[in-house]
């Protein structure tokens, strides 16, 4: 019926006052759908119920205000909340300032249904319910995120995050969503500003370091991220006394397999062949003692690369002088950074 | 409490820009006289992997991020240079907030440790050197991937 339509439509709703005075054109007869929306089942029953705003749920009450309703309520509240009297009281202060801004509302009725939605989050959370305007305001503005919330915290009340969390990293201005029954005041809301602000970042963290996805809890997953930093620092550490221990040998030919390295690693986004290709032409051309023009005919012979010649013309150029050698060096030094810039 | 949240940018440049400036930078290294003889490769490891760093640092977003430029700039004290940092439009450090927010013990030793990893990371809000780690990773692995590359062309065997 329009009963359940108002529940569904309600849920998205931001400011539920306004639907109050729609109220009126319920009829009793409604009440019986209310009745047996909630009487089958305790949890299908109350989140369906738990749609409404509590003070929207109240003013039906209270406008049916059919005693009968109001048992089976209580009956249904008894079943489930043993606690319901204490809670009660609590609940009473907090739907004071609920009915704050709500002209209509009547303070009497609204306590069961106030204590339905908050029972769980006042066994685990102290209501905090300060009554400044500002935290009045903010509670309202909160009740419609939160709605989102009560499916969940009604059935499982350990839930840290809020709903819109997810939401807030895209936005430019975060608006962080208070829990309910949570202190709204500036440090707290910082302070959860902040968390999810680590928490985003520790899921990158996560999606960097491998196997860290399955771990839970953040100080292990900030072992794992330590571990693998440290193993990444030792890692080129050990890489460069390869390197150190690699270059004696290959004094001059470095350049030549420098030229070579460049094809393979960068695989087509920068051709290397053509800076290969061009390799012979430039030592020829800048290259003109004796020494020079015996190492212009070697390259292009030993172009395909096998790792015999190498060691045999590093061999070579140890027994020529050492002042040639050195000048090759830096004249192909030189020759490799100008190359690497042409083809750029 | 609302803060201005844009996505997190970690990118990091492609492998041939960390060959470059690390093959540039080696070939430099070469050039120095007392480089090939001497028979202490102690000396010629550590250069290398100053040369791995100081260029990695360089290829990774020079003076952008926070842990190339405390790399660079400790390079060059080694040095006695002295390195002149662009002047950003923000500051680059951050304004301490009045409320501590560096609480929670549970990760404050672990984010000790990880300050003494990452270089920079003295003065780094736990957020911001989060920010700085995964980006401090990334360019790490590609270092490692390109001198992987160098070594096995090297010396195959």
């Amino acid at each position: 019926m329009d009963l359940s339509g108002r529940f569904g439509a309600r849920s998205g709703n931001g400011v539920p006052f306004r639907e109050v005075t729609g109220l009126e054109s319920l009829h009793l007869g409604g009440g019986d759908e209310f009745r047996q929306m909630v009487l089958p089942e305790n949890g299908g029953g109350f989140t369906a119920l738990l749609e409404l705003p509590p003070t929207r749920a109240v003013e039906l009450l209270h406008s049916s205000s059919s005693s009968s309703s109001q048992a089976t309520l209580h009956s249904v509240g008894t079943l489930t909340f043993p606690s319901n009297p204490i809670l009660m009281e609590r609940a009473a202060r907090f739907s004071v300032i609920a009915t704050e801004q709500n002209p209509n509302g009547n303070i009497s009725g609204e306590t069961t249904t106030s204590s339905v939605p908050s029972n769980e989050h006042i066994k685990t959370e102290p209501a905090e319910t300060e009554t400044s305007d500002q935290a009045a305001v903010e509670k309202q503005n909160n009740r419609c995120g939160k709605r989102k919330d009560f499916d969940k915290k009604v059935k499982s009340s350990t839930k840290k995050k809020s709903k819109s969390s997810e939401e807030n990293e895209k936005l430019p201005y975060v608006h962080v969503r208070a829990r309910r029954g949570q202190a709204t005041d500036s440090h707290s809301l910082a302070e959860r500003a902040r968390r999810e602000k680590i928490n985003a970042r520790m899921k990158l963290l996560q999606e960097l370091v491998p196997g860290c996805d399955k771990i839970q809890g953040t100080a292990l997953v900030l072992d794992e991220i330590i571990n693998h930093v440290q193993s990444l620092q030792r890692q080129v550490e050990m890489l460069s006394m390869r390197l150190a221990s690699v270059n004696p040998r290959i004094d001059f030919n470095l350049d030549t397999i420098l030229a070579s390295e460049n094809g393979s690693l960068m695989d087509g986004s920068f051709n290397g062949t053509t800076m290969q290709l061009a390799w012979p032409h430039q030592v020829m051309e800048t290259e003109q003692s004796y020494h020079h023009r015996q190492l212009q005919q070697p390259p292009p012979q030993q172009w395909p690369f096998d790792g015999l010649n190498q060691p045999v013309w590093g061999r070579e150029e140890n027994q020529d002088h050492g002042n040639d050698h050195n000048s090759l060096m830096v004249g192909s030094a030189s020759l490799h950074p100008n190359q690497v810039k042409m083809e750029l | 409490m609302a803060s201005a949240n844009k996505p997190i940018n970690t990118d990091v440049p492609e492998k041939d820009v960390f060959a470059l400036h690390f093959l540039q930078s080696l070939s430099n290294l070469r050039r120095q006289n007392t480089f090939n003889s001497p028979e202490k490769t102690n000396d010629r490891v550590k250069k290398i992997k100053k040369v791995a760093y100081v260029s990695m640092a360089r290829a990774a977003g020079g003076t952008n991020r926070l842990w190339s430029r405390a790399l660079l700039r400790r390079a060059a004290k080694e040095n006695n240079k002295v390195v002149r940092f662009p002047r950003r439009k923000k500051r680059v450090t951050c304004l301490r907030r009045r409320r501590s927010n560096r609480r929670d013990p549970v990760e404050e030793e672990e984010a000790e440790r990880l300050r003494n990893l990452v270089p920079g990371g003295g003065g780094m809000e736990i957020s911001k050197l989060m920010e700085e780690t995964a980006h401090y990773i990334k360019c790490l692995s590609m270092q490692v991937k390109v001198m992987q590359c160098l070594v096995d062309g090297l010396a195959p065997k």
